[in-house]
């Protein structure tokens, strides 16, 4: 029987955010909760019958999600790093538990870690003045998280921008402090140009990659010599675009990367986090990104 | 050094009662010529009718150049008031209260059009109540909104800026008003204060102790000039009575110790000025 090609996301979902709420609440001396919007956020997902979804990461850009909470981490303007970096407590793992009641039973739920280096790379460091340590601090807080996530979630995606940058020497150790004999699959993220780095991204002590195929769709061909060393969670949809791609346009894309990848191809998401799009833009993209893997999977 | 200067609401309940108001007025403004601690009236506006008749009590009623606050919630309320403060010429005394995350578009240009000359900028972040977190609202918003309500204030054009580090209920990180104090002085340097008092009013235990309750309400004030805080929101403007003492003995206090250590003198309206002879 042929294998079912699942859709999926990346992480973040544009949700507006009700400011005058929240200081009516605020006015009012009553809690503010955040459940109205991860709702909002797995409806949308849910509704265009995406089959792993995210909690929408509607709480905060993906570093802040995560400095926010860690011991050692100072969020004013940027995170800045004032002493050492330790896990204190769940982080994501309340809105996941959350929206795993909110999903029927066979939709699947995505947790996403912002990985250690990106998280490195986007605070101003004042205390380890050493880059290497700080990253596998991150690493080490975000494994106690990852440990916590696997008993609530489907599958861990890990999401590290920054790789595209630059993928340090140490990146597969590092990953690796995150991902080793964890009980649910994990998925690298790496959104941009990663041409240069392919060779040793199929290395990563990850399950899945996930690349932004489709507005680079280059990186399809420079793949090629690597298809049958990993899983892929291939981008159809671009993130960073406005324009609603077609059906038509998506089932394209999506046979010429089936082509290369073959059954390694198990994902097709959108290229990255949607945060940056309309919230009716970004629905309708996740609505023809499932209608187009329908037509893919002979449905 | 310049005294604490108090805020006290008036009409908070709504329906907005003149006489008692005048009454108040009379004694709060009486009793701070007494001691030296400024009071600038805090008037709440929750209804658009109430705004004409309360902004005609404030021509009539507030001392001509004395400074006086709106305190409004809805926008829309906001904008129509500002309005009618341009019309009447009232915008050089106007403290608008307040500007925060839940500021509209339509408010910001009204607000660029009819500019008053003083606002409180409220430091709540749902995100971190902590006092990095109320600086990451004033810096970038929280990314709740597209800028830090620092640059936006500054955009519209609003010259003096007081900055509110968001009482919040116990429980929810309710010390952190006061913590941020001299946090945001040395980050800012820029008049700080809260209204701690919203604090008692939300300590559900204390309902049990009611003669205590009152007096921790007005206490609850003095921890702002002893973190180093230029202005304190007390609550009605009733209890002035009791807040204005209170205040300008912290204040005494405050002004012999600072005066001691680091030398710095207080100015010749100060309660120490007034009191000690």
């Amino acid at each position: 029987m042929k294998q079912k090609i699942k859709t999926s996301v990346i992480g973040s979902y544009p949700i507006p955010i009700d400011t005058q709420q929240l200081m009516h609440n605020y006015f009012a001396g009553q809690e503010q909760s955040w459940t109205t919007y991860i709702e909002q956020a797995v409806h949308d997902m849910t509704s265009a019958g995406i089959d792993f979804v995210s909690d929408g990461q509607t709480r905060d850009p993906l570093v802040q999600l995560f400095t926010r909470k860690l011991t050692g981490c100072r969020v004013r303007g940027r995170t800045e790093i004032i002493g050492r970096v330790e896990y204190q407590g769940p982080i994501t793992v309340p809105d996941q538990i959350y929206t795993k009641r909110l999903l029927p039973r066979h939709v699947g739920l995505i947790g996403i870690l912002t990985g250690p280096y990106t998280l490195t790379r986007s605070s101003v460091d004042s205390f380890y003045h050493d880059e290497k340590e700080l990253a596998f601090d991150f690493a080490k807080a975000l494994r106690n998280e990852a440990k916590l996530l696997s008993k609530h979630v489907d599958c861990i995606s890990i999401d590290e921008p920054f790789f595209s940058n630059q993928l340090p020497e140490y990146a597969h150790e590092l990953l690796g402090v995150i991902t080793n004999d964890l009980s649910r699959p994990t998925r690298l993220h790496v959104c941009g140009d990663v041409s240069v780095s392919i060779p040793r991204l199929v290395d990563m002590p990850v399950d899945i990659l996930s690349h932004e195929f489709k507005a680079k769709p280059y990186l399809v061909d420079i793949f090629k010599e690597y298809s049958s060393k990993r899983k892929i969670c291939a981008g159809a949809v671009q993130s960073d675009d406005s324009r609603v791609e077609s059906i038509e346009e998506i089932v394209t894309h999506m046979k010429k990367v089936i082509d290369v990848f073959g059954r390694n191809l198990i994902q097709f998401a959108p290229d990255c986090g949607q945060r940056l799009l309309p919230r009716e833009i970004a629905f309708r993209k996740l609505k023809n990104l499932v209608a187009a893997g329908e037509i893919i999977n002979g449905g | 050094m310049y005294p604490t200067v108090l805020f006290g609401g008036l009409f908070f309940k709504g329906e907005p009662d003149f006489e008692d108001a005048k009454l108040h007025l009379f004694l709060t403004f009486d009793r701070s010529k007494q001691t030296g601690t400024p009071v600038i009236p805090d008037f709440f506006i929750r209804k658009v009718e109430y705004i004409e008749p309360i902004v005609s009590f404030i021509e009539k009623a507030v001392p001509k150049k004395h400074p006086f606050s709106i305190d409004i919630i809805e926008p829309s309320i906001k904008i129509e008031t500002l309005e009618l403060l341009a019309e009447k010429k009232l915008l050089s005394r106007t403290i608008y209260n307040s500007i925060h995350i839940g500021i509209t578009k339509e408010e910001i240009q009204v607000l660029q059009d009819n500019t008053p000359d003083m606002a409180i900028v409220v430091a709540f972040n749902p995100k971190d109540k902590s006092p990095d977190g109320k600086i990451e609202v004033l810096e970038n918003g929280a990314h709740l909104i597209d800028t830090g309500l620092l640059e936006l204030v500054r955009r519209i054009g609003i010259k003096k800026i007081l900055i509110d580090t968001a009482a919040l209920a116990p429980g929810e990180n309710s010390g952190a008003a006061i913590a941020a104090i001299p946090v945001m002085k040395e980050e800012y340097g820029l008049p700080t204060g809260c209204a701690i008092h919203n604090v008692v009013e939300k300590s559900r235990w204390l309902n049990d102790f009611p003669f205590a309750k009152k007096a921790v309400d007005v206490a609850s004030n003095s921890a702002i000039p002893l973190f180093g805080g230029n202005y304190a929101i007390f609550g009605p403007l009733e209890n002035a009575e009791m807040v204005i003492p209170l205040i300008a003995w912290q204040d005494i206090l405050v002004s012999e110790y600072t005066e001691n250590y680091f030398g710095v003198t207080p100015v010749a309206s100060h309660p120490r000025r007034k009191l000690l002879q």
